[in-house]
């Protein structure tokens, strides 16, 4: 109870008109950030965190909380309207939002369900942040390199349904992916690898671009090849207006069940250290291909879209439990509101809880507000953000072309970035054309390099042992989730043929 | 509401004034005083030690009065920080005189392994403090001591240290090397940064964690990590005075591998600049707030060197760097 009563004091500090104030325009300034593809909440932070040096702490953080909160709704846009991620999460959101939007001709109630299910993931991640709080982080300690292994194993299963019909391209892409992120510095020795020399190739390739290159980019090319096959697919039988966007009873129905589950799963991936929200939206997803799903994943269907923004969200709150308890920034965004706190004069650490209980719980109810803002806000614009649809072809590709470039110049600021998404589109143009999935080859990309140190890092403390992975009692469990989701499959067809058998047998 | 967009709006126009740029002018008579926008590049993200320490000086510049012109700091990350130091060390002409780089022994040591840059391609304007580590030790370290662990790793049970990259592994390998153990007997676990080598030493993953004091201080304070032992030539003072240097632990030589954080230019800077930013920086080291707020607050050492001396320093530090890796 003594949560609750500090959480209300938490709003007294929240809700004064400054502070509601600079909660409002750190959503809209993240939802437009998080919208541009490119520029995620990393680089929005960094970017007006300078500006908040001058405010006192509480309002400054409200404003960078909601800022990061938000962008987490913007990333889906682009995803969804444009096949563009907008940040790393929203790569899986693509999947299932592209075509629904697409193909299902239904992009308002795509946008709707990324927000409302955003919503609750975000509600119940900060539920449980304001009542578990320093426990939750304290349970994100135990995972350590051998734990994270195990549950980077669980998540890299998914690659397995994102193959599509061709086992053998899958595996191909697959490997590429992981080839290409083992590119630069050796994160544990610190040697350069495949770095042929080249100065820009030692720091790796950098994965915004990248996306932006193998997802949106590719997406140009493909528009100005068919853009001579079929002139004037129009989009005006969709419904642009909010009425037609809302979602049906029964949609929301399908919503709910994976939104939930997404909700606590994330926000427990997003306390784990290093783990963070993309980790988050595709375990999320990767347990919803397990679950049922009234129309298959990957073809427009609700559940998917629900799965994967409820857990990013949920993830991204979670993230604030370590930061706050421990002083340990669960991502790189939180690196940098860390290195906020600092200059604002707080020492980020174990004792913030109780050294600045104004701080922590205004921050904490500074996020229930921001997220309702963010849902308001982001229900309204959508049919604007439908405006985009009805933009004729030859409109769209000299606009998504400068969006690409922009993304990627601004991520890292320089034209490498630019070369790289040139690159990675071309890259990912003749892989589909040639019935290459990208999907496995991004999943691999991103958690190959955290399966890499981690299980290196367990290996030097065992001394080379197998055996820490099934003596640690938390390891143990999640490996044996690992080979039983492994199994399955096998098992089920053996099942199958042995049914087959007798069945013959009879006859 | 409206201070803030007033404040937003401030910061468009001065970021538009970056980018128009304004004209400048050599001065004639052999001194040199900023005209224009001065570039800084710092190699590692926002947020982080370096980025701190460099927004830190250019604070106390802007209100010490000490230049009128914009700072502009830009993190450049590319290439792990080769990129934007390949950068500084190749500008040339005017606008030399307006760069500067945040250059630390944490930056030298990568890039004078993984690149052909050499400290001889930039001008060292100042070494402006020097840091040491620690090792802690989290509450589920089986050793009371960091003698116990000694004797453990030297009778065949491996200990396990983390700690962060560059320097740190470059004190470690003093460190075991001065005991007598071998890198299997007591092993090291490179993490990104010293902020997730703490985390696993909270969690019990690693038995003890190598950290500059600032890091550690708030964990020390609240009873989650114990320091066990000083790298340096003397004890620490507050809540680290605990720890013993090498030599009290046992038949040891101390171990000090000093960590700087320095100020460097482009090669091509002109020796009018150079007098200039080294003046201004000896200020800064000298001024009420960097004592406070940036010393003080991360139990550093003050030590604060001009161009020559911090060019020999720096030289003769590259030097023994390269001869102890065998870098031709």
């Amino acid at each position: 109870m003594e949560n609750i009563q500090l959480l209300l004091q938490g709003f007294e500090t929240a809700l004064t008109f400054q502070n509601v104030g600079a909660a409002l325009l750190g959503a809209i300034l993240g939802l437009i950030v998080g919208a541009m593809p490119g520029i995620g909440s990393l680089a929005g932070v960094a970017l007006l965190l300078p500006l908040t040096y001058k405010f006192n702490p509480t309002t400054a953080i409200i404003m960078l909380g909601a800022l990061y909160y938000s962008n987490m709704y913007g990333g889906s846009f682009s995803a969804i309207l444009l096949n563009i991620p907008g940040d790393s999460p929203a790569v899986v959101t693509a999947i299932d939002g592209y075509p629904m939007a697409k193909k299902k001709k239904r992009p308002g109630q795509a946008l709707f369900t990324a927000n409302m299910s955003s919503f609750i993931g975000g509600t119940i991640g900060i539920c449980i942040l304001t009542f578990t709080g320093p426990a939750l982080a304290n349970l994100g300690l135990k995972f350590g390199p051998s734990e994270m292994t195990a549950l980077l194993l669980i998540a890299m299963t998914s690659i397995s349904w994102l193959v599509g019909e061709n086992p053998t391209k899958g595996v191909i892409i697959t490997v590429v992916g992981i080839l290409l992120a083992s590119m630069g510095m050796d994160t544990l020795s610190g040697a350069p690898r495949y770095d042929f020399g080249n100065m820009h190739l030692l720091g790796g390739i950098p994965f915004t671009p990248f996306v932006i290159g193998a997802v949106g980019f590719s997406q140009v090319i493909k528009l100005i090849n068919d853009r001579t096959k079929d002139n004037g697919a129009s989009n005006s039988d969709m419904k642009l207006t909010i009425r037609g966007s809302l979602l049906t009873k029964h949609d929301f129905r399908r919503l709910l069940p994976p939104a939930i589950r997404s909700g606590f799963l994330g926000t427990f991936v997003g306390v784990l250290p290093g783990a963070g929200a993309t980790t988050g939206s595709f375990l999320g997803y990767a347990v919803q291909k397990k679950m049922h799903s009234e129309e298959e994943l990957g073809t427009g269907a609700i559940e998917g879209i629900a799965s994967c923004e409820a857990a990013n969200n949920a993830a991204a709150a979670g993230a604030f439990a370590p930061l706050l308890a421990l002083g340990i920034p669960g991502s790189g965004t939180g690196a940098v509101l860390l290195g906020g706190l600092m200059m604002w004069g707080l020492n980020p650490g174990p004792l913030l809880f109780t050294n600045e209980p104004d701080f922590t719980w205004g921050l904490i109810a500074s996020l229930f507000l921001s997220n309702i803002l963010t849902l308001i806000i982001a229900l309204a614009v959508i049919p604007f953000l439908l405006k985009i649809l009805s933009v004729p072809v030859k409109y769209m590709i000299p606009i998504i072309t400068v969006v690409c470039v922009v993304g990627s110049y601004s991520s890292s600021y320089s034209m490498y970035g630019v070369l790289i998404m040139f690159l990675s589109g071309l890259l990912g143009y003749f892989l589909s054309k040639n019935d290459y999935p990208t999907a496995p080859m991004l999943l691999s990309f991103v958690l190959a390099p955290l399966l890499e140190t981690n299980m290196r890092k367990a290996f030097i403390i065992s001394g080379g042992s197998l055996n820490i992975f099934f003596n640690r009692p938390i390891t143990c469990v999640l490996m044996v989730v690992f080979f039983a989701v492994v199994a399955t499959p096998i098992i089920k067809s053996m099942i199958n043929k042995n049914k087959n058998k007798k069945t013959e047998g009879t006859n | 509401m409206k201070k803030k967009v007033a404040l937003v709006l401030a910061g468009i126009m001065a970021f538009a004034t970056v980018v128009t740029g304004c004209g400048s002018k050599a001065a004639s008579d052999g001194t040199f005083t900023p005209e224009d926008t001065i570039n800084w590049t710092v190699t590692s993200s926002p947020g982080g030690g370096s980025d701190i320490y460099t927004r830190m000086i250019a604070d106390v510049m802007t209100k010490e009065g000490m230049t009128d012109e914009t700072i502009v700091v830009s993190n450049k990350t590319d290439g792990s920080g080769e990129i934007g130091r390949n950068e500084v060390a190749n500008t040339k002409g005017q606008k030399a005189d307006y760069t500067l780089l945040t250059f630390n022994s944490g930056d030298l040591m990568p890039m004078v392994l993984n690149t052909k840059n050499r400290s001889a391609n930039f001008k060292i304007i100042a070494i402006m403090a020097v840091d040491k580590q620690l090792i802690f030790k989290g509450t589920q370290t089986p050793y009371v001591d960091f003698a116990e662990a000694i004797e453990a790793a030297k009778n065949g049970t491996p200990v396990v240290i983390g700690g962060s990259k560059g320097d740190d592994i470059a004190t470690y390998e003093a460190m075991i090397e001065e005991i007598g153990v071998t890198q299997d007997q007591m092993k090291y676990i490179t993490y990104d940064s010293t902020g997730d080598a703490i985390t696993a030493a909270l969690g019990g993953h690693v038995e003890f964690v190598i950290s500059k004091p600032a890091a550690a201080s708030e964990y020390v304070e609240a009873g989650s990590l114990f320091p066990v032992l000083a790298l340096s030539t003397e004890r620490y003072t507050g809540n680290l005075a605990s720890a013993p240097t090498l030599s009290e632990v046992g038949d040891y030589e101390n171990v000090e591998v000093p960590i700087w954080r320095g100020v460097a230019a482009p090669a091509a800077m002109s020796d009018a600049a150079v007098a200039y930013y080294t003046e201004q920086l000896k200020k800064v080291s000298e001024s009420e707030q960097w004592k406070t707020e940036y010393i003080e607050k991360n139990k550093l050492i003050p030590n604060y060197l001009g161009a020559a001396e911090a060019t020999t320093f720096v030289t003769e530090y590259e030097k023994e760097y390269m001869e102890a890796n065998g870098i031709q």
